[in-house]
């Protein structure tokens, strides 16, 4: 890759956390190289579509004024899904806290941050190992060239090939993760405000779950965007692996994602636009059960989703937050290093303490044990079939409709749901949501 | 496309897949083996579950293309590590999003 010289520190991965570790230690004066993997940053990026805003005005504090925002979100919607019958919650606020956008854009906006602050990024290159010599980091090596850095920072995002082959992560477990497909979907501007009750710079996040994941624990998502909405399905890839080889899924990926988007109920707000783009990307399940034993070690340090910092709760999704943050306190803890003698193990683990005392890490304790309620099959499918039928009970008599209670107990008993099971395991994660 | 078929039935993978834009790698990123070596693959899951629909099934073997693949990594993880070889695409090649 022709780079000579030797650097401070070499990031590997212009997402996120990679980009927001460069951009603060390249402020702080350190000589920084970024290597992507994609041509530019952003280029093989792809994510729901919201991210929380002020853990990124902590790291860049002109966010507001020149981040490709393209909407406030100021309304969410949840929604059960059953066949045709849909019951949707929402909730209206007039203080946005996070926003809409592509990713691609995004993170190509935060690598610039970081060569604006001083930071070297070459893109196109590929890093095929983390180098280790004397048991310590010592830099990185991209076909035959070694690049050597008293730094690493591990920012290669959710398919950890360089820690695996390591050794300081196992392979990854098909349970703790979840696969994204997505579509983008050109409505036009007007469309998004007239059919969603949005204003001009207003936005929607939209979580959706029930049966158009075909039985296997995910759910759906529908983003707004400036001129385009973006929808996509999250599956488990443990159960949904084991629901394919036992003949149980019979239909391609991209299939159950077409028909949400022909969905009867869903398919009146985009109507016609056109499919502008498609992808797929794997996510964390979310809880810790990714998170490395070590964040640090004699010359390396892991930031995102290298280092499985995502949190998924059914109503909220959390990733480019904590991996910026990351990123930032990973930067933070280098800069520490240095000044206390160098980027030794103990020195470097500095950047654990911060992590474990940071909301990243709170955030991620308390929803503990989330990812195993988001595939219980009580939940993502039993509980919307019981509300759907208790609304069906309701709203859909002829002339006699039941009382509450009734249309309750009537529902469960049809979908063999038994109500002191129901409300035991209610009980024990309500505290995780 | 009419815009009519666009709303009447789903678009099969191809035809999504057409959305994007690729830089195609002429020598593969991903291999697998070919007929009684792909004993232990999870075939039906590859075929159905890899987004780009890299995975077809001919008989009782699977093909494998990796033009369209958006390089996500999911038959890497579910594969048995013996039977896949699985890199990212060289020189910024493979897959370029730009709205996602």
């Amino acid at each position: 890759m022709s780079i000579t010289g030797k650097f401070d520190v070499v990031v590997v991965g212009a997402g996120p956390a990679g980009s927001a570790a460069a951009y603060i230690l390249a402020k702080a004066g350190f000589k920084v190289l970024v290597v992507e993997r994609g041509r530019g940053a952003g280029s093989k990026e792809l994510f729901g579509g919201k991210v929380y805003a002020q853990p990124l005005r902590d790291i860049w504090p002109d966010l507001d004024k020149s981040a490709p925002i393209h909407r406030w979100v100021t309304k969410e919607r949840f929604s059960l899904v059953v066949g045709e019958r849909v019951l949707t919650v929402e909730y209206s606020s007039p203080r946005p806290v996070g926003f809409t956008t592509y990713l691609p854009e995004l993170a190509k906006w935060m690598a610039d941050k970081a060569v604006e602050a001083g930071a070297l990024l070459i893109d196109e290159v590929r890093v095929d190992e983390i180098v280790v010599k004397d048991g310590r980091v010592i830099g990185v090596r991209s076909g035959g060239d070694l690049v050597e850095a008293d730094v690493v920072v591990d920012a290669e995002g959710v398919n950890r090939l360089l820690l695996e082959k390591l050794g300081l992560v196992e392979r990854l477990d098909p349970k703790h993760i979840a696969l994204g497909v997505k579509e983008v979907l050109r409505t036009g501007k007007g469309v998004i405000e007239e059919k969603l009750g949005l204003g001009k710079d207003e936005g929607m996040a939209w979580m959706v779950a029930g049966d158009i994941t075909a039985g296997i624990p995910g759910g759906g998502f529908i983003y707004t965007m400036k001129d385009m909405i973006s929808i996509g399905l999250v599956l488990h890839v443990g159960k949904a692996v084991e629901a394919a080889e036992k003949g149980l899924l019979r239909e391609h990926v991209s299939l159950l994602l077409e028909k949400f988007r022909l969905h009867p109920y869903f398919k009146r707000i985009w109507g016609e636009a056109d499919i502008m783009e498609y992808g797929g990307h794997l996510t964390i399940e979310g809880g810790l059960g990714l998170v490395p034993k070590k964040l640090a070690i004699n010359g390396l340090v892991v930031v995102g989703d290298a280092a499985g910092l995502l949190l998924n709760t059914g109503y909220t999704v959390r990733g480019v937050d904590f991996a910026a943050t990351s990123g930032r306190l990973a930067a933070e803890a280098i800069i520490e290093a240095f000044n206390n003698g160098g980027p030794s193990e103990e020195n470097l683990r500095v950047y654990e303490d911060k992590l474990k005392s940071s909301f990243v890490w709170r955030e991620l304790v308390r929803h503990r044990g989330i990812e195993r309620v988001m595939s219980d099959p009580l939940f993502f499918t039993k509980l919307p079939r019981l509300l759907i039928g208790v609304m069906k009970r309701l709203y859909e008599a002829d002339y006699e409709e039941p009382t509450i209670l009734d249309a309750f107990i009537e529902s469960t008993s049809e979908e063999d749901i038994s109500l002191a099971r129901l409300l035991f395991k209610l009980g024990s994660v309500v505290g995780k949501l | 496309m009419s815009q009519e078929t666009l709303l009447t039935r789903p678009l099969k993978i191809e035809d999504l897949l057409q959305r994007n834009i690729y830089d195609v790698d002429e020598d593969p990123h991903i291999e697998i083996p070919r007929g009684s070596e792909q004993e232990g693959l999870p075939k039906e899951a590859l075929v159905y579950l890899c987004p780009a629909g890299c995975y077809t099934r001919i008989g009782d073997e699977i093909l494998f293309s990796y033009e369209g693949c958006v390089e996500c990594g999911l038959c890497r993880i579910i594969s048995p590590p013996d039977k896949i070889r699985w890199e990212y695409p060289k020189s910024g090649r493979g897959v370029q999003y730009r709205f996602t």
